[in-house]
């Protein structure tokens, strides 16, 4: 932070230097180059058309004019006067931050995240098979078996659905008339997971099992993914695994497990999500009905550019290029063994050129969003089978080169200029509210040219809403808002809080997603719940920690916690414990947090870095009292007298978010007076009052907007008009808060936009 | 006589200058010549149910005369044959006799208790020892002048998918199986996948840059630097995999496989001459020193249509001494065995060994052998155990018949032939007598 500080400074020197009896490089500028440049360096017709844009030093861009500018005339422009007209331009329009200021943000073409590049590949490819869709039914369907001659099955005993597979039958059995000296169970259904990521998988058992997760049944015992088959003296044996899983999207699992003539018998399919721990795989992540299997590009990639706050495909790095080329590569060969499968082409298409050859026009039209024109067809396709007398060699070839084409990789190139057809709305839909590629209903649509009025947009706005890809990418919007990523190890003085535990945390973590997936698709998906919905969900661990009444099991159920105040987002242990120390509150990091993430208040870096030291202090002080004199200087206060009343609003909450009464044997205090955005002073007796400040202020929903829309789009609401973010608020304000139909509203805004063309690329 | 010789004078010999250097350095035959070192190799093959020892024994010890008739397809390698009668998988504890002949049969040392129940006896699990192959490859990869990418690779030919203690030969340590890979393709993948990628992608990202320029072309200037970004690491990756592709000499070239076998019964004959290919291609190219070849498992159904053979494999090999149709169709599955040894034999007697005399052949030992010493008795008595090829100092041309001796005693004659000299292997009870004599 403070380096950029010194940067300004730097700059602002160099600028002043100018005045200081040095050659005048903007009187330079125009006499020697804006004739051919342009006054503001944007090009002159018929001279020299490019904008004077670039990443060039000033340094470089001085040895560059002084050697070989201007054209013809090099000797006018050297040595210093290069120098002075290099800095000139670097300064007013040139370099990348001259751009920034001068021109208003505007829509970026943007290659595909790495989320974006994954969901992609495999909508691509499910776009040739069955849809996934879900049920509400939770757990797995078991066939449970007697069994004679180790595991063949005799006698069909019951079928039922396990909410999880966590059993230790011991001697005991199941159920009724199942046989102790023998019995099998085959379970199946679904895993869904919550979130992008690498997910370990672990079967524990005393005696034989298979895992078989992402592939399909026929040939089972081969593509099982976690062989514990053969037990060793009946005892508990583990064997473990992981795999890459795109979350929002489910994935088909078998479990076939036997016992024979074994005194002990035990079950457990457990996980490790991402940034989890090992535990059971709950029963909200297992669903009775088997979905068609996911293609999962594993090839990792670089992490995508967050400056902005939010991710976004800005970077093209060399380690971007090639892991997305080794994706591509990962992709094809997948694609090439699977075809069977992946493909919908029967056997004898396979063998068939001409069915191949059609596969691959299909898969290069949906791989770029709309279809191919005569010249991309003869590239991407036709050439390749032309030139090769090997069809499935030209295949490869095809889909290789679609995958790491630009068409591909940057979804803004499918756009038309002007208004936007129906291709351009499927493309953008599918990408604002999936990550992904057009869905087969979103392709029929755009085929039919259906996708042009309000009304046929909206309504496929609001089915695609309710998909399971769109929650996941709304969890995705708050794990980023609430800065919920931060915290994959929140850990405190075990001394001072025991108990508070990684189970503990998980089980909180897992209460806030609850609490704001509640909101969010509950039916009036209201904004101001999240600030002041006075709920919480907790299980019988949380329920004993946080002095609720008594709950039983690990499964969350809604409470009011008794006798202190609850706020929504704003008083969830969760976010209380995550912005404190390990050993006390932090009243500047609650603080500091709310007032940018939930009020929408500017604050700039600090001018001087101060770290808090506990033993600094007079050891009687409260934490309150601490924390106003070390910020007592007016420079702190330009900031802290935001941040302060907002912190000390919620001291009375401890280090692990629970209610207490007195901080360093005194009685806290909560009473304070917030500066709001107009310069007036607001008066605060609890947390309550943030929240409802929060609830009823604009700049606190513009904040909201503009965080929603930017997770969503990837783009600056600015650069969609001026007006946007008013009219969003306007329709926001209308429809009660509604999350929802903001969420619907901001995505009409986005895909109806339309694409300049380029002046100077119509030539 | 080979004459040792350094580098330098072998390259100049060969007409090569010192600028050729850091070329060459790519060819592992060179690098052969460069240590001195004598390469030797281990295949071990595996066929199920046992053999007919009338048609396979010679009838008395003493100098190898005549091939029985399973034998006559390595009737051409019978002076660098061995023939080892009289050793017996003495090996007991839990599982039957298909389970211990087969997982005791590398490892030579007792099964774990555990629940996979066969056909008689106690439930087993995994055998509890590593096997003489792995034995052997940890101690040449332990080794920087024997080390090579894979140390062992193990291939084979239509095993069942179900992994179990009737599947399993080869184990890492107790508990701890290795499964055999008998898909051609997967192997070539494991083998050469990451040059066909790097092959393919150089021949495409020429178009990727044309594709590139020409977009980028059409958009404005804004975004246009990205993609000449783009443009810019794409032209790097592609001299990057030029200059790759410029180095990569293999001695032996990458094997062409038919892409339209299917894995399934039928084709086993294919197969097996695929994976013998592939086998014999990692070998050339020094990929490996230790192999193992698995023909199908312990209590093999294959049905071998291909020779007229309709029944299941080891339903024929409980059939009678007397059933005359039963023991004539087992002939033709035994000699059909011996047939794709003398075929995996030849390939490697028709290369020349790189950097030293004769075939690689001479400096490679091939372990042919089998769960069971005869079908219909279910004997672990008499394993057929035939030895070819010049990999170790063994007296071969030979007909031997121990008469009862522990198989573990073979097994520790192996390891001592690449000169890892260990007392026992497997259980120690069997190893007493060391290892027998065959030099």
């Amino acid at each position: 932070m403070r380096s950029s500080y010194l940067r300004f400074f730097l700059i602002a020197l160099l600028i002043t230097g100018g005045a200081l009896g040095q050659p005048d490089g903007r009187k330079i500028y125009l006499t020697h180059c804006a004739s051919c440049h342009g006054d503001k360096g944007q090009g002159a017709k018929d001279e020299y058309e490019e904008p004077l844009w670039g990443r060039k030093s000033v340094e470089s861009l001085a040895r560059y004019i002084d050697r070989a500018m201007p054209e013809e005339k090099e000797e006018a422009v050297v040595d210093e006067d290069a120098h002075a007209v290099a800095r000139y331009i670097h300064e007013e329009f040139y370099s990348p931050a001259a751009q920034l200021r001068n021109r208003p943000p505007r829509i970026d073409l943007l290659r595909l995240t790495n989320e974006q590049f994954r969901q992609s590949a495999a909508d691509l490819i499910e776009s040739f098979k069955r849809p996934q869709t879900f049920v509400p039914e939770r757990g797995l369907r078991g066939r449970y078996f007697n069994v004679e001659k180790m595991n063949k099955e005799k006698e069909h005993i019951l079928e039922r659905i396990d909410p999880a597979i966590d059993f230790h039958w011991g001697g005991g059995v199941p159920a009724e008339k199942i046989n102790q000296n023998g019995f099998s169970v085959r379970w199946s259904g679904s895993l869904l997971a919550p979130e992008t990521g690498l997910y370990q998988f672990r079967v524990r058992t005393h005696n034989s099992a298979l895992f078989l997760l992402n592939s399909f049944r026929g040939d089972d015992d081969k593509n099982s993914f976690i062989d514990a088959y053969v037990s060793t003296r009946n005892e508990s044996h583990e064997k473990t695994g992981s795999k890459f899983l795109l979350g929002g999207r489910g994935y088909p699992v078998y479990l076939r497990y036997f016992t024979y003539k074994e005194k002990t018998a035990s079950l457990h399919l457990e996980w490790k999500p991402p940034g989890g721990i090992w535990e059971a795989i709950p029963s909200d992540y297992l669903m009775p009905e088997i979905l068609d299997t996911v293609t999962v590009v594993g090839t990792k990639f670089p992490p995508d550019d967050r400056s902005l706050g939010y991710e976004r495909g800005s970077g093209v790095s060399k380690e971007w290029q090639q892991a997305s080329t080794y994706a591509a590569v990962e992709l094809v060969n997948h694609l090439i063994s699977h075809l069977g499968t992946v493909s919908g082409l029967s056997k004898e298409q396979r063998q068939d050129p001409a069915a191949l050859r059609s596969y691959a026009h299909q898969f290069a039209a949906r791989a770029f969003r709309r279809p191919l024109d005569v010249e991309q067809q003869e590239k991407f396709v036709d050439r390749r089978f032309n030139n090769q007398a090997d069809p499935m060699v030209a295949l490869r070839h095809s889909m290789l080169l679609v995958l790491t084409s630009p068409h591909f990789l940057y979804p803004g190139l499918a756009d038309n200029y002007g208004r936007p057809d129906s291709y351009t709305v499927a493309s953008r839909l599918a990408l604002i509210l999936w990550d992904g590629l057009p869905d087969k209903k979103l392709l029929h649509a755009a085929g039919a040219g259906t996708l042009q009025s309000p009304e046929q947009i909206t309504s496929q706005i609001q089915r695609m809403v309710l998909n399971e890809k769109t929650r996941r990418k709304m969890q995705g919007f708050f794990r980023q808002w609430l800065a919920l990523d931060e915290q994959h190890d929140l850990q405190k003085d075990h001394e001072l809080f025991p108990g508070f535990d990684e189970q503990l945390v998980r089980d909180l973590r897992r209460s806030l997603e609850h609490f704001v997936d509640e909101v969010v698709w509950g039916e009036r998906s209201d904004y101001r719940d999240l600030l002041l919905g006075e709920h919480i969900f907790l299980n019988e661990r949380l329920a004993t920690f946080y002095g609720a009444a008594p709950l039983q099991g690990d499964a969350l159920r809604k409470v009011t916690l008794p006798n202190r105040p609850n706020s929504g987002v704003l008083t969830h242990p969760f976010l209380l414990a995550a912005h404190s120390y390990h050993d006390n509150t932090s009243p500047i990091h609650r603080g500091v947090f709310i007032s940018r993430n939930v009020l929408g208040r500017l604050l700039k870096p600090p001018v001087e870095a101060v770290a808090f030291k506990d033993d600094e202090f007079d050891p009687t002080l409260t934490m309150r009292e601490k924390i106003t004199q070390l910020t007592k200087a007016t420079s702190c206060m330009e900031c802290h007298r935001i941040i302060n009343p907002v912190g000390f609003s919620l001291e009375n909450f401890d280090a692990v978010g629970r209610h207490r009464l007195e901080d360093n044997r005194k009685p806290v205090d909560t009473v304070t007076r917030y500066i709001n955005e107009y310069e007036r002073e607001v008066p605060i007796g609890s947390i309550h009052d943030v929240a409802s400040m929060a609830a009823g202020s604009r700049l606190a929903h513009e904040a909201f907007i503009t965080h929603l829309f930017h997770h969503f789009t990837k783009q600056s609401i600015n650069a969609y008009g001026a007006d946007t973010k008013a009219s969003l608020h306007a329709k926001f304000v209308k429809s009660g808060y509604n999350i929802r139909s903001l969420l619907v509203e901001l995505t009409k805004v986005a895909v109806s936009h339309e694409t300049e063309a380029n002046p100077l690329a119509a030539k | 006589m080979t004459i040792p010789r350094s580098r330098r004078t072998f390259l100049r010999d060969l007409g090569l200058s010192g600028a050729s250097l850091p070329f060459v350095a790519g060819l592992p035959s060179l690098q052969a010549a460069q240590d001195g070192a004598r390469r030797q190799r281990l295949i071990i093959v595996f066929s199920p149910n046992g053999t007919l020892p009338p048609h396979f024994w010679q009838d008395s010890p003493g100098a190898l005369k005549e091939l029985k008739s399973i034998l006559e397809p390595l009737a051409p390698y019978k002076d660098r044959m061995l023939m080892l009668k009289g050793l017996n998988n003495k090996i007991r504890g839990d599982g039957d006799g298909h389970q211990r002949g087969m997982s005791c049969l590398l490892t030579g040392i007792e099964l774990l208790p555990g629940n996979i129940q066969g056909g008689s006896d106690t439930p087993a699990g995994w055998a509890s020892g590593i096997s003489i192959d792995q034995e052997i490859k940890n101690f040449l990869q332990n080794d920087p002048s024997t080390r090579t990418r894979f140390g062992s690779l193990e291939f084979g030919v239509a095993v069942p998918a179900r992994a179990d203690n009737w599947t399993r030969m080869v184990y890492a340590g107790s508990n701890k199986p290795v499964a055999p890979v008998d898909d051609p393709y997967q192997m070539l993948n494991r083998l050469y996948g990451q040059n066909k990628d790097r092959a393919t992608l150089a021949g495409l990202l020429d178009d990727v840059r044309e594709d590139l320029s020409k977009v980028s072309s059409r958009i404005s200037s804004e975004d246009q630097q990205r993609l000449k970004d783009h443009l810019e690491l794409v032209r790097a990756m592609e001299s990057e995999l030029k200059a790759t592709e410029n180095g990569k000499n293999l001695i032996h070239p990458e094997p062409e496989l038919d892409p339209n076998i299917e894995l399934v019964n039928d084709n086993t004959p294919e197969i097996s001459r695929m994976q013998i290919d592939l086998l014999v291609n990692s070998l050339a190219n020094d990929m490996c020193r230790v192999a193992s070849l698995q023909y199908m498992r312990s209590v093999g159904q294959a049905r071998m249509r291909w020779l007229d053979v309709n029944e299941g494999h080891h339903s024929l090999s409980h059939e009678p001494d007397k059933n005359k149709t039963a023991q004539e169709k087992l002939l033709r599955i035994n000699k059909w065995f011996a047939g794709e040894i003398a075929y995996l034999a030849s390939k490697l007697d028709g290369l020349p060994e790189p950097g030293a005399d004769g075939t690689m052949l001479d400096h490679t030992t091939i372990m042919w052998t089998n769960e069971l010493g005869k079908g219909n008795s279910h004997s672990q008595n008499d394993i057929p155990f035939v030895l070819l090829g010049g990999g170790s100092d063994f007296k071969m041309g030979m007909a031997h018949d121990f008469g009862g001796q522990p198989h573990n005693r073979l097994l520790v004659s192996l390891a001592h032939s690449f000169g890892h000299e260990i007392q026992h292997f497997g259980n120690k009870s069997q190893c007493k007598d060391g290892p027998l004599k065959l030099t």
